[in-house]
């Protein structure tokens, strides 16, 4: 062979497989403005099995949310949350705000609602999974569990086929935990969620804004994990202190 | 610190609770910016209750009532209507709960001026004043998470260590 010919030969042999490489895996910009890229939804999946796998665990949240006035302008309040929980049916959820601190306990058989101030519980049966209890609880007596999110991710309440836009967002640090970024598109939501990188894939910001109003109120929630609390199983039986008193739980018009 | 609730009822109790958190291991520390919000929450309950603090809106201007939307606080839910004006109907529905409250929902879309002219009969009381307490006869009910007092035609919502009147919630 011809010195003159072997080197274009070589030279092509060399350049062809990255070419087609580069090909294959990169869309053009106008495909990745609108589309959903299957890594942030995998790292969805991801986090949401390693969610469903923890058995012990204590989180936390402090909430700032909006809500949007008359005219568009927009106040800010602040809510924050600490959970217990024990997989597969047990819970403990404290909520405070400014306007009240509520308690739900659940052990897997009686869901109770205790609001402190005012000594008063209510207690109904219910036996179930945690994600079958927070959709119950919205759905039947409009009561929204803190961070319902954390208990429907990785199970079929959560589907991904809603997502219409989904793309990593780079990383960001919450607290001293380095985390990747990803914001979704569905319906009138748009939401981030910040992953903390490395093996344990926790959530530990979410960010949702609401398009339906033009104000777009949004609401963020820090979250802080213990994976090793320190509870003992009795804090899911409720046990009604002295002086309480039962009061009946009314279901939503219609459910 | 969460395995007796009544603690955290009785403020010097409460304190015995939280040197016991101080003392927890250092899974417990770890959360440390968490812990505050425990203590935070503590002491709201024992205030709730009376004799700590109190939430105190008796300066809040009405218009800081009239919400036409809110933020949502998570993405999974299946009964999610993001387009409720949930204040819509406030001469005569104020305090319609249940479809978009969310656990941190703090505001009262209730007492505010048009809330105040809506029809009243003679026997029950005006939709919007405060009371220190609630008759003896009337009968609680929990609906949306809210405990609210129901006393014949008259529907109470707590507030702060007080009862404002609203239009019955359902």
């Amino acid at each position: 062979m011809k010195p003159g010919l072997f080197a274009p030969l070589l030279l092509a042999i060399a350049l062809a497989p990255p070419l087609a490489h580069a090909q294959a895996t990169a869309p053009s910009p106008a495909a990745q403005a609108t589309a959903v890229d299957p890594a942030a939804i995998q790292a969805l999946k991801d986090m949401g099995t390693y969610l469903q796998g923890l058995s012990r665990f204590r989180v936390s949240t402090d909430l700032t949310g909006e809500r949007v006035l008359a005219d568009g302008q927009k106040l800010q309040h602040a809510a924050s949350a600490v959970i217990d929980v024990a997989r597969p049916n047990k819970l403990r959820a404290r909520m405070s705000s400014a306007r009240s601190v509520r308690e739900l306990i659940y052990d897997g058989r009686h869901a109770t609602l205790y609001t402190p101030a005012q000594k008063a519980y209510s207690t109904v049966e219910f036996t179930g999974s945690l994600a079958e209890l927070v959709a119950r609880l919205e759905q039947r007596y409009g009561i929204e569990v803190p961070l319902a999110d954390l208990f429907l991710w990785g199970t079929p309440a959560a589907p991904a086929d809603g997502i219409e836009s989904a793309m990593n967002a780079g990383q960001d640090f919450i607290g001293d935990d380095l985390c990747d970024q990803y914001a979704f598109r569905q319906g009138k939501l748009d939401w981030q969620i910040w992953i903390k990188a490395g093996g344990k894939p926790l959530p530990r910001k979410l960010v949702i804004t609401n398009r339906a109003d033009e104000a777009r109120p949004q609401s963020s929630s820090l979250i802080e994990w213990n994976l090793k609390p320190g509870f003992q199983d009795a804090i899911f039986t409720f046990v009604p202190s002295k002086g309480s008193k039962s009061v009946e739980l009314r279901a939503l018009d219609g459910k | 610190m969460n395995r007796s609730f009544t603690r955290l009822v009785a403020i010097p109790l409460a304190v015995l609770a939280f040197s016991s958190l101080a003392m927890a291991p250092l899974a417990e520390a770890g959360n440390r910016g968490h812990g505050g919000g425990g203590q935070r929450a503590a002491v709201k309950a024992g205030g709730g209750g009376g004799g700590g603090r109190q939430i105190d809106n008796s300066r809040r201007d009405a218009r800081s009532n009239d919400v036409r939307n809110t933020s949502v606080n998570n993405v999974s839910s299946r009964n999610r209507n993001t387009n409720v004006n949930v204040n819509k109907n406030v001469n005569v529905d104020v305090d319609r709960r249940g479809c978009c409250g969310g656990w941190d929902d703090d505001y009262h879309p209730i007492a505010t001026a048009a809330a105040v002219t809506a029809t009243v009969a003679v026997t029950s009381a005006v939709v919007g004043s405060i009371v220190r307490s609630v008759p003896p006869n009337c009968v609680p009910v929990n609906y949306g998470g809210i405990i609210y007092q129901q006393c014949g035609s008259t529907w109470y919502q707590p507030q702060g260590g007080q009862y404002v009147v609203i239009n019955p919630p359902y």
